[in-house]
């Protein structure tokens, strides 16, 4: 459906969009996620033909469309601010799209009326057509971009941030309908994040974004439990990134040893470990395998409880259930058994001078217990 | 204790209220003070002069042929100068706001150029460029065209010291908005020529209107660049300005200060409908910026 190919973009001398290259299917919802700055917004602008790449291209359906402008690409654009013309009421808004064609292909007036008023009810608004935008809230102004942006019937619909401004409660809400309208129009959807929560829970796939470059593209499980570079696995959820040793097969945090099978060719190296909290298993003394490690500090989160330790001079952090830490009576000064369910390990030199060569050498070389 | 503690600090507070409210007043009253020492005396003046040999005689020194010609002068020239500064100043502020490019501070500078030069010299460059002497001043006199000591010099003239009042109000106000809901209106596939009508001058309205009530009050009451290219050719190349001077200088008080009694209506008038926008529109003012 949309093929961005290799598409660079920089502004000055300053890269926004390093080779970057990215394939969305008909009726998928993607999501891309990344840090401030990543250039998730230049590239959805790129793909809405309201920046053109330097060089490398954009293919709908097949067809070259890298120099049509923005006018003829019949996409939906949702603005991170909205961008509602402020001197219009809510149906004049969300009208505009239809009012503007050409005679020819111009809509009668109260077809218009008619499928505005469809709009504003698909979105619940209907009774507030007649409001300005300064007049409603920032959930309500979120719904009119997006009805005014599905009005045209586009291929595409491109969201920038669409809930970025709102407050958590509603948010939630609106990321589900979005969901849940998705599923109903079939449309091709792409929107921006940078909260990964959102990413993992509304899209059918993620592309995570990091300094101009897309360092993973998968599934919300794929990206989750198989994160591809050591970024993504801290920009995805809480890890615990530690300094290990890594000599002939095998990994060594502080006094903690585990098997590396895939580094079995290397001597001596430096690497980093990486251990989701929720992998890590306590365990009292005689019980369970593992190292010692001691407790500093417990913290409980509804659900789950938050456990600090220090392991040798590291500090990790797991996360363990209200029954496990009942069982284990958990407090500072005890003593406990840690042992790691699954890590990963990265070799050092590999991803500090992160080439893309590299990552790739280095996914492949990383080994999962 | 407590309430000791809390009545001897309203005690405070109130003296402190006691305190600025004093220094308010006579703030307030200097204020008044000096605007009606500078402003309001001055305007009083014009019109006791204005009427001082009776209502008969000021209406008379207005339909006087002469006055009557500077009065259609003036009205031709603002006709002419407000709508063309309205066009440059709409597009050269839409220009800068709205796209990125190279030589935008220049351009800004050039705007700038005719606040910060001595509206005389402005004149005098017209002259040296357009005059019989002057750079132009053959060609154009070959092809029978006469701009200087003429009206299309005037109206040249006033166009240039009147061309930042426009760009001024709108290139701030431009800038705030942004270009985001011009691209959204790309996106839904509209024209340029319909963004521009449709998005845009909504958008800008009543700072453009407020620019338009600037421009032309300056435009009509321009006196120095005017005054270097006009030849002062009384009934033909007189501006109401002009004409004021013309009388004042040949003691016709009266007459001097029942024409420039019209000027200062102007202002007044002006006066009034910018706080009238400002009233009547405050709301949806403070919306837009808000937005
Ligand atoms: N018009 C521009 N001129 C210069 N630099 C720009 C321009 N647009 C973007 N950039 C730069 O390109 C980089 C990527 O910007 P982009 O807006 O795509 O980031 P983003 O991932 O959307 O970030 P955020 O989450 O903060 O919105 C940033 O460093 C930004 O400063
Ligand atoms: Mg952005």
């Amino acid at each position: 459906m949309i093929d961005a190919r290799n598409v660079r973009k920089t502004f000055g001398s300053f890269a926004a969009l390093n080779d970057v290259s990215l394939n969305i299917a008909e009726g998928e919802l993607v999501a891309l996620l990344g840090p401030s700055g990543s250039g998730k917004t230049t590239l959805l602008r790129i793909l809405g033909g309201l920046e053109f790449p330097d060089s490398g291209s954009v293919l709908f359906d097949g067809g070259d469309a890298t120099l049509v402008s923005a006018r003829d690409r019949h996409v939906g654009f949702v603005f991170q601010h909205y961008a509602l013309f402020r001197h219009m009421t809510v149906f004049d808004n969300v009208a505009f799209g239809l009012k503007v064609r050409s005679r020819k292909e111009r809509p009668s007036k109260a077809e218009i009326a008619e499928r505005v008023h469809h709009l504003l009810s698909m979105v619940q608004l209907d009774g507030l057509a007649l409001r300005y935008p300064s007049q409603l809230s920032g959930g309500q102004r979120q719904r009119v971009a997006l009805a005014r942006a599905l009005a045209i019937q586009p291929r595409v619909l491109l969201l920038d941030e669409p809930f970025g401004a709102l407050d958590a409660q509603v948010r939630k809400e609106l990321r589900r309908w979005l969901r849940r309208l998705h599923d109903e129009l079939k449309i091709t959807g792409v929107f921006v994040t940078h909260d990964q929560e959102e990413a993992l829970e509304v899209a059918d796939r993620v592309v995570v974004m990091n300094q101009g470059r897309i360092e993973q593209i998968g599934t919300p499980t794929e990206i989750y439990d198989q994160p591809a570079t050591p970024f993504v696995y801290q920009f995805l959820g809480n890890v615990n990134a530690l300094p290990c040793r890594i000599r002939g097969g095998q990994a060594e945090i502080g006094p903690l040893v585990m098997p590396a099978p895939s580094y079995a060719g290397v001597a001596d190296a430096a690497g980093v470990a990486f251990v989701r909290p929720h992998d890590l298993l306590l365990s009292r003394p005689g019980e369970g395998g593992g190292s010692f490690a001691v407790v500093r500090h417990v913290s409980v989160l509804g659900a789950v409880v938050r456990v600090e330790l220090s392991l040798g001079e590291h500090i990790i952090e797991a996360e363990t259930s209200r029954q496990r830490h009942a069982e284990l009576e958990l407090a500072p000064g005890q003593r406990v058994l840690l042992w790691p369910r699954q890590a990963r390990f990265f070799l050092r030199d590999g991803w500090e001078g992160t080439t893309l060569e590299s990552r790739e050498e280095l996914a492949r070389t990383s080994a999962m217990l | 204790m407590a309430i000791a503690v809390e009545i001897s600090a309203a005690r405070r507070r109130s003296r402190a209220v006691s305190e600025t409210l004093w220094v308010k007043g006579l703030l307030t009253a200097l204020g008044v003070a000096i605007l009606g020492l500078f402003l309001l005396l001055p305007l009083a003046t014009v019109f006791g002069e204005a009427f001082s040999k009776g209502a008969d005689a000021y209406f008379a020194a207005l339909v006087d042929d002469d006055a009557l010609a500077a009065i259609r002068l003036t009205l031709l020239v603002a006709v002419i100068a407000v709508p063309l500064n309205v066009v440059f100043g709409a597009v050269a502020s839409w220009c800068i706001a709205k796209f990125d490019f190279r030589a935008k501070s220049l351009l800004i500078t050039l705007i700038d150029i005719p606040f910060s030069v001595s509206p005389v010299i402005s004149g005098l460059i017209y002259v040296l460029l357009f005059g019989l002497q002057g750079w132009f001043g053959p060609w154009l006199r070959d092809h029978d065209i006469k701009l200087i000591f003429a009206v299309p010099g005037i109206v040249l003239a006033t166009v240039f010291v009147t061309f930042p009042f426009v760009a001024r109000e709108l290139i701030p106000l431009m800038e705030s908005q942004g270009t985001e809901e011009e691209e959204a209106a790309v996106v839904l596939g509209a024209s340029g020529w319909r963004i521009f009508w449709t998005v845009t001058v909504p958008n800008i309205k009543w700072g453009l209107l407020y620019g338009v009530l600037l421009c032309n009050a300056r435009a009509m009451g321009e006196f120095g660049a005017v005054s270097v290219v006009s030849g002062h050719v009384r009934g033909v190349t007189n501006t109401m300005p002009l004409h004021v001077e013309i009388l004042y200088n040949e003691y016709n008080y009266m007459a001097a200060f029942a024409v420039a009694s019209l000027l200062a209506l102007l202002a007044l008038v002006t006066l009034a409908a910018k706080a009238l926008l400002v009233w009547r529109f405050s709301r949806e003012i403070a919306a837009d910026a808000r937005q």
